[in-house]
């Protein structure tokens, strides 16, 4: 009988588990490695930004105004070769297309450079066709699974989406009410979520939908300026919070799941973070910029 | 039959006196005097009788009802009142505080209502403690001088601030006020008149908000505008900015964010944009309307209010962290001075608390991170810390930080400029602790 009792309290517990809560297994952020220098054993200084792809790392170095590429290689960086431009003085934001296309937004000038994998200069992305396209101001942008790039446009208030070929293809509004957005992401299922820095509100866009809704509650009591933004191949996101020093964790549907690391000088622990990417192995990399470094950690369950 | 109807009658009365007198014996069961709901009172507290005289008495003194409000015996509340303070006048004044009201004066939330009128009986109207402004001025000590010295008086205050605000709370709008600003206005400045229409050069501004350029409690300058007028306003060159009043959209602006203002302003855009780092608050949809007045305000440079205020919009949570630090720095401070122990070292930083946050950051662009006002953080604290150019720990571009060799020792490097929760805004408990993060050798 006490038998009985016992497995039927254990189907009612599980089944009265919110399905987010078995779909997702929390990840915990395990320092894996920290960059600190480039090949020639310059350092970096205040880098905002990092893309990765595969097995390249680039990282816009802001204050060098320059870009450094790495090769991942396993659990660790090789390289670290300079792409120095000069149409590219101050990178803020990078990303790495399907082909090994670098983008990079130069925060000085407000524009998104374009570069082949070797560092060549290929030109701006224009928004070919864009409403407003004269009012363009990129705070940040992403390179989504179709190697559509993402931008998110703060004076129009909207995110522009651009196809690989430079085109305009749609844009999704930003909602009436909101703070300052900071960053977009897209995930594995095209899903355009922006997180808005003032309100600490994640609002998520799905489909073809023309203007954003919100993804679970504000996460204020947990979060002071979350400023950039990543997503997992499951879904899960990741935010970096500029003032706390640390990195929240959100699951698909926006719940809050928790935040690690912290403010510090020590490795695994942040100083104003910026640009956060999380590759395919699960490394999530953070341009640590009050550190001067970029930091790799591996994410742990 | 007739007698059966007497009978019946007189039986129906016997026992109506019956009940009545039952009644009436319940009533008074604890036998008290005719006088003891209130009247009573007087013959101890002697002195109410000149209280009795007031011009204006609150109707239970006045009707004899002590009791309305205390308890004759024994209270939890001080002055034996039969209620908490803060609830006691609600009981019967509940409608002071509309169900939906959309403005509620503070110390009526909070059922401090003596602080305005006098619960027993006061020389004027209401049973107020003052008559007209002078009670308002009382707390808003601040607009009680400011309307002393103006140059330019708004009539309606001078008639008495409830002519505006409602001094309990308002269903219409923000502010106390009785109706929405602009329909407060159109109460008496008609519209519809000819001079009216000249003065906003033909704008139907009746439809727009009249605080926008006008100080509703007087200035310092004709038209009662704010004392700072955006120079397009002051020559009357809306349309510099706006569509022509007879546009569609009259209202609209010629352009949007920034892009308008770089017109008249393009030295300064162009030395902001020349900048590495530029305030991201300046590049959106609202752009230089995020901190700044288009047409008037009290504040200089046309600001929306104080930096505290400006900055909080977006960054509330330093404001807030600060004056947390600082209500734990007064406490903790008072304490220890108790125990003859004053605490050594601070938990706020005075700019930050002050809301001066300007004397370290460039509201509109820099070239170092952060938007600091300096690239070097050691000359920036300099500029007040004078002392630490001449004797304090080796500092500046030559002295690396030893845990991270991309980093050299600067104030940052054990300071964080807005607080920790440690004193000397250290990140860590004790000095000990801080010291040995590079000093390892002399970590126990």
């Amino acid at each position: 009988m006490a038998v009985f009792f016992s497995i039927a309290l254990l189907v009612i517990t599980l089944f009265s588990l919110p399905a987010a809560a078995l779909s997702t297994e929390v990840a915990h952020l395990r320092p894996s490695l920290s960059i600190y220098l480039d090949n020639k054993g310059v350092g970096l200084r205040h880098p905002e930004g990092v893309a990765c792809s595969g097995s390249t790392l680039v990282v816009g170095d802001t204050e060098n105004g320059r870009l450094v590429r790495y090769t991942i290689e396993g659990k660790s960086v090789k390289g670290g070769t300079e792409i120095k431009i000069p149409q590219l003085g101050s990178p803020t934001r990078v990303q790495i297309d399907s082909k090994g296309d670098i983008f990079a937004l130069d925060g000085k000038e407000r524009r998104i450079v374009h570069l082949g994998p070797d560092g060549a200069f290929k030109g701006y992305v224009a928004a070919e066709g864009a409403p407003s396209q004269s009012s363009l101001v990129p705070r940040s942008f992403k390179i989504g699974p179709d190697d559509a790039l993402y931008i998110l446009d703060v004076f129009s208030g909207r995110v522009l989406v651009v196809g690989a070929d430079g085109k305009y293809q749609r844009q999704i509004d930003f909602p009436a009410d909101y703070g300052f957005f900071s960053d977009v992401a897209v995930d594995a299922k095209g899903t355009v979520i922006v997180v808005d820095s003032i309100r600490a509100t994640v609002w998520a866009a799905v489909g073809k939908a023309t203007t954003f809704s919100p993804l679970g509650r504000p996460v204020k009591e947990y979060m002071t300026f979350p400023a950039s933004l990543a997503a997992d191949r499951r879904g899960i996101i990741y935010i970096t919070d500029e003032y706390g020093g640390d990195v929240g964790i959100l699951a698909r549907d926006g719940s809050f799941l928790g935040k690690q690391l912290g403010m510090g000088w020590n490795e695994g622990l942040l100083s104003f973070p910026t640009q956060i990417c999380v590759d395919d192995q699960e490394e999530v990399f953070i341009a640590d910029r009050g550190n001067s470094r970029v930091q790799v950690f591996t994410l742990a369950k | 039959m007739k007698v059966r109807l007497v009978f019946g009658c007189v039986l129906v009365l016997m026992l109506l006196l019956a009940h009545s007198a039952g009644y009436a014996q319940t009533q008074n069961k604890f036998k008290l005097k005719p006088d003891a709901g209130g009247k009573g009172c007087l013959n101890c507290h002697d002195n109410f009788k000149d209280v009795l005289k007031r011009q204006f008495v609150h109707t239970p003194v006045k009707t004899g009802q002590c009791t309305g409000c205390h308890d004759p015996h024994t209270s939890s509340h001080g002055k034996l009142l039969e209620d908490d303070p803060s609830k006691i006048c609600l009981k019967c004044h509940g409608a002071v505080i509309p169900e939906k009201a959309r403005s509620v004066h503070k110390v009526v939330l909070e059922g401090n209502c003596v602080k305005c009128h006098d619960p027993h009986g006061a020389a004027n109207k209401s049973n107020l403690l003052k008559a007209g402004n002078a009670l308002c001025f009382d707390c808003h000590k601040e607009m009680g001088a400011k309307l002393d010295k103006v140059k330019f008086k708004h009539n309606p205050v001078e008639r008495g601030c409830v002519t505006c605000h409602d001094p309990h709370a308002s269903v219409k709008s923000d502010h106390l006020l009785r109706s929405d600003t602009t329909a407060l206005c159109l109460g008496c400045h008609k519209a519809s008149n000819p001079i009216f229409a000249k003065q906003h050069m033909g704008y139907p501004v009746a439809t727009a908000r009249c605080t926008q350029c006008h100080d509703p409690h007087g200035s310092n300058r004709g038209g009662i505008l704010f004392d700072n007028v955006h120079s397009p306003v002051e020559k009357k060159m809306c349309t510099q900015c706006h569509e022509a009043p007879t546009s569609a959209t009259p209202f609209k602006t010629k352009k949007t964010g920034f892009e308008l203002c770089r017109g008249c302003h393009s030295k300064m855009m162009g030395e902001t944009f020349n900048k590495r780092y530029v305030h991201w608050a300046l590049l959106d949809k609202r752009g230089c309307l995020n901190c700044h007045q288009a047409h008037a305000s009290a504040n200089k440079f046309l600001l929306n209010g104080d930096s505290k205020t400006i900055c909080g919009k977006c960054h509330g949570d330093t404001v807030a962290v600060q004056q947390k630090l600082a209500e734990r720095e007064r406490q903790e401070d008072a304490a220890m001075k108790g125990q003859g122990q004053p605490i050594k070292g601070a938990l706020t930083h005075k700019p930050v608390q002050e809301g001066t946050c300007e004397a370290c950051h460039s509201p509109h662009a820099s070239d170092s991170t952060l938007l600091l006002k300096q690239p070097s953080v050691v000359d920036l604290c300099g500029t007040c810390h004078d002392w630490l150019k001449h004797s304090s720990h080796p500092m500046g571009e030559k002295t690396l930080d030893p845990r991270n060799k991309n980093l050299t020792v600067d104030c940052l490097s054990c300071h964080r400029s807005h607080g920790t929760g440690y004193r000397h805004l250290i990140p860590f408990p004790t000095e000990t602790n801080l010291c040995t993060q590079c000093h390892t050798q002399f970590r126990r």
